[in-house]
């Protein structure tokens, strides 16, 4: 087997691959979210941090939530990233009067972390 | 200038051309004579198999991981696929070294160091930067500095311990090197494009190895001849610690 055969086999293997990723598949990324929105239902959690960490907050399931962070969140963590079945949702709360939306979400407890992934905290649905 | 003339300093400058004029000819002619050897007898002329041979076994250990488990996992190729291929491509890329080192047995000082620490570093960076886009830091930190030891200090031992040594410290590096670029790289939203720009530069570096042990060889003749059944093997255990960890392992709490 000559070399120009096997590097067509190469290009080929990686083109077969890719096509099937792209074309053959047949899921595609679906909205994660299952809770149901209530509108103009946007229920306030202000984040604030305990050490290293984020301190656990505590929501209501089937509402959207509106994320602030308070005074003593410092550095990274005023960044928080949530992701919820691979959809992420991450903002820079620069001051207070900065928020993160987030969708309803089903009762549940959601970790998530800030943007560099050092400070951990708890999203509790109930 | 007080102490040479005018004259001294011109032969200076043309005895200096001279030198990079000489060093210019000799690796091009080395580069000729390494490209026609990859279509030659000498193990260089398997190198492109080997990573046929690979890239092969990546894709039929896929697609039967695929065909049994992963069709049933929501949204497995879109969130994983691009990472699986191109860890498949990354141990792709490794193999040829492996074989080329093996082939030749035991090497100088300078080139098994050289040897260890390319190869610990490449395959750590590059299994450490895919594992680390799906799993985070820490496993894929981790991960990419045990594969990134294995194989540096497996192949950089070709010379001894300094090569070992090499491997240890390469292998320890790029690991937590490819996880930190990934992962500090997830929210830029140009994860995948440097993945790909990583992957060509480490393919730059690995051919470059590859040139580099055939400069540093051709005058010796091959210590070992062996069929392909340890590229398979090893794509084989490679490819499917990678897709485990990358589809069911542990993950850092950014990943939900």
């Amino acid at each position: 087997m000559s070399n120009k055969i096997t590097l067509i086999g190469i290009f080929a293997l990686v083109a077969l691959v890719v096509s099937f990723m792209y074309f053959g598949s047949g899921s595609t990324e679906s909205a994660p979210i299952t809770g149901n929105v209530v509108a103009g239902e946007m229920q306030k959690v202000v984040l604030s941090q305990t050490d290293l960490n984020y301190k656990d907050s505590i929501v209501q399931a089937g509402k959207p939530i509106a994320i602030s962070a308070d005074s003593s969140v410092a550095g990274c963590l005023r960044a928080p990233s949530f992701n919820f079945g691979g959809k992420k949702y991450t903002k820079y709360l620069q001051s207070t009067n900065d928020v993160l939306e987030l969708p309803a979400l089903e009762k549940g407890t959601y970790t998530f972390s800030c943007t560099m992934g050092m400070g951990r905290g708890k999203l509790i649905v109930e | 200038m007080v102490f040479c003339s005018r004259l001294q300093q011109d032969e200076i400058v043309r005895r200096i051309r001279n030198v990079f004029k000489q060093l210019k000819k000799t690796i091009s002619m080395s580069f000729k004579e390494f490209t026609k050897e990859l279509n030659g007898n000498r193990v260089e002329g398997e190198l492109v198999k080997t990573i046929f041979y690979s890239l092969l076994t990546s894709v039929i250990f896929l697609a039967v991981v695929y065909f049994f488990k992963l069709r049933y996992i929501e949204n497995c190729v879109p969130k994983y696929g691009y990472y699986l291929l191109f860890s498949g491509l990354s141990i792709a890329l490794i193999m040829p070294v492996v074989r080329q080192v093996r082939a030749y047995k035991e090497m100088a000082c300078m080139s098994g160091m050289m040897v260890g620490m390319t190869i610990g570093m490449i395959s750590g960076f590059l299994l450490g930067f895919f594992t680390a886009s799906t799993n985070g830091m820490f496993i894929g930190g981790f991960f990419g500095v045990f594969v990134g030891i294995a194989i540096g200090v497996w192949n950089g031992k070709c010379c001894g311990v300094m090569g070992a040594m090499e491997g240890i410290m390469a292998g320890f590096m790029g690991g937590l090197m490819g996880a930190m670029t990934s992962f500090m790289l997830l929210n830029d939203n140009n994860l995948k494009l440097a993945g790909i720009i990583s992957f060509a530069i480490s393919a730059v570096i690995m051919f470059g190895l590859n040139f580099m042990i055939y400069k540093e060889m051709k005058e010796t003749d091959r210590q070992r001849k062996e069929d392909h059944m340890m590229t398979v093997v090893l794509t084989f255990v490679l490819i499917a610690i990678t897709t485990w960890l990358i589809v069911f392992g542990p993950r850092s709490a950014i990943f939900g």
